[in-house]
């Protein structure tokens, strides 16, 4: 689904990622794991076009959307995105947040646009919060309104920039109960996380990267339990404490 | 007030009746022209301000350029030129028919486009205030460009703008006082004109005649301060008014 060939980013003298290949195939949810600073967040970003590699290609499907001749937008309207800042359009309620994509993008007519935003805040179980602002809701509230809106653009591809890490611990568990659900309906998704309960129990693959490469990648169990590399075994194991 | 230093024999309350449908008829042309000149100036100020936000580097030159002229330019010399250009130039080379009509024309022309080199920089804090991550929300939806300007962050921007535009709002009504250099009957050009025929009466009026023309812009510049507060009001975002008693 999603293929990411020798991707390169520099930002001055640092340059993350350096070199990267990923694949995730339909259906998979692939978690990027590794120390802050290590190119996880630029390589995700890489994938929507939000940050267009130096030098790589990046395949949606079989179409090469690193080729300049391919509209942005294009890839966009395709992929998901969310945010760890949400990043609601603040002047919108949580309906009309949602239904931005599909009304300016997709061009669907209001009445549909409308019944589609309801139905996907439903689904994300803020059916009561249509109308709020997005400084009215809570982060998990917000949180879950932003994976709603990607939603409703019928995504092929989901990806999640550490979307726990700004939110208090009470908000974390009704987001990653969200995004358990919709691995569990066969959604494509790349997450990048450090809720290592949620990558050993939800996701397919797991990838480590640290230094703007991906130094392993492996199943959920061959990724904690026995990896090859101790610097991810030390990660690991501070983190899970 | 007035009234009460009327009675008291401090102010002349038949001759400010004598004067008022005068100085009501400047009121009536200082209006139109602040209507004339607000827009444009907005309208005006959208385009540069936006233009300094640009990726062409030649967008930001040009208007960098825009708001460094007229910012620098006092208003009342921007008039003058005004005038200097339709009496002397076009009349003598083009001959044209009513150089006074387009001295008025150029004149309200300036004082909306030196508003606009102040509104400029208004509407581009305003856009630069916007965060970083609307802007990539809007992207990852696939907005283009455009989209993203008109339904992400105009809107927003236009809402953190809306104080520092009612300033420049209540300057803009005062400058148009500058118009009566070149003779337009506006309500400072009425004063004036009352104020010579009265000084041949009674040097005391020419104080009524001040204070009635401060008295009506002060009028003006308050209304236009409460309809900008309504205005914010319409575009206050619930959960976002913290900042406000």
């Amino acid at each position: 689904m999603v293929r990411v060939q020798g991707v390169h980013k520099a930002f001055g003298d640092l340059e993350v990622p350096r070199g990267v290949d990923l694949e995730i195939s339909e259906a998979e949810v692939l978690c990027l794991i590794g120390p802050s600073g290590g190119g996880k967040s630029t390589l995700l970003r890489c994938v929507n076009l939000l940050v267009r590699p130096d030098r790589g290609e990046v395949y949606l499907g079989d179409v090469r959307i690193t080729d300049p001749a391919i509209r942005p937008e294009w890839v966009r309207q395709q992929i998901g995105m969310v945010f760890q800042s949400f990043n609601l359009i603040t002047h919108l309620t949580a309906l009309k947040n949602v239904m931005l994509g599909l009304r300016k993008v997709k061009k669907v007519p209001p009445s549909e646009a409308r019944a589609r935003a309801v139905h996907e805040l439903e689904r994300v179980g803020l059916r009561d919060k249509l109308n709020a602002y997005p400084a009215q809701l809570s982060g998990g509230q917000q949180q879950r309104v932003a994976i709603a809106r990607a939603l409703a653009m019928d995504p092929k591809v989901m990806l999640f920039d550490e979307p726990t890490s700004a939110l208090d611990p009470e908000y974390i568990r009704e987001v990653l109960d969200v995004m358990t659900a919709l691995a569990k309906e066969g959604m494509t998704m790349l997450v990048v996380t450090h809720e290592m309960g949620f990558a050993k129990n939800v996701a397919d693959a797991v990838a480590f990267m640290d230094e703007g490469q991906i130094l392993e990648i492996g199943t959920p169990e061959e990724m904690f339990d026995r990896p090859k590399h101790e610097r991810i075994r030390g990660f690991v194991g501070k983190i899970l404490g | 007030m007035l009234v009460v230093l009327g009675l008291l024999g401090w102010y002349n309350l038949a001759y400010a009746e004598q004067i008022a449908p005068s100085l009501l008829k400047g009121l009536a042309v200082t209006v139109g022209l602040v209507l004339i000149v607000i827009p444009i100036g907005f309208a005006a100020g959208l385009l540069v301000g936006w233009s300094r936000t640009s990726r062409r580097w030649i967008a930001r030159a040009v208007a960098s350029t825009y708001v460094e002229f007229f910012r620098g330019m006092p208003p009342i010399v921007l008039i003058f030129f005004s005038w200097l250009i339709a009496t002397r130039v076009l009349q003598f080379y083009f001959r044209v028919d009513d150089p006074f009509a387009i001295a008025f024309t150029f004149g309200v022309l300036a004082l909306g486009f030196h508003s606009a080199g102040y509104q400029a920089e208004i509407v581009r804090a305003g856009i630069l205030s916007v965060p970083t991550g609307q802007l990539e929300a809007a992207d990852a939806l696939g907005l283009t460009p455009r989209q993203r300007m008109f339904h992400v962050i105009l809107p927003q921007a236009f809402r953190i703008s809306l104080p520092a535009l009612s300033n420049e709002f209540a300057s803009v009504i005062k400058d148009t006082s500058l118009i009566s250099q070149i003779s337009a009957f506006e309500l400072t050009l009425v004063g004036i004109t009352l104020v010579n025929n009265a000084t041949r009466i009674d040097l005391n009026l020419v104080f009524i005649v001040w204070a009635q023309v401060a008295l009506l812009y002060l009028l003006l510049t308050v209304v236009a301060t409460r309809i900008l507060r309504g205005v914010e009001n319409l575009f206050k975002v619930p959960g976002l008014e913290a900042a406000q008693p």
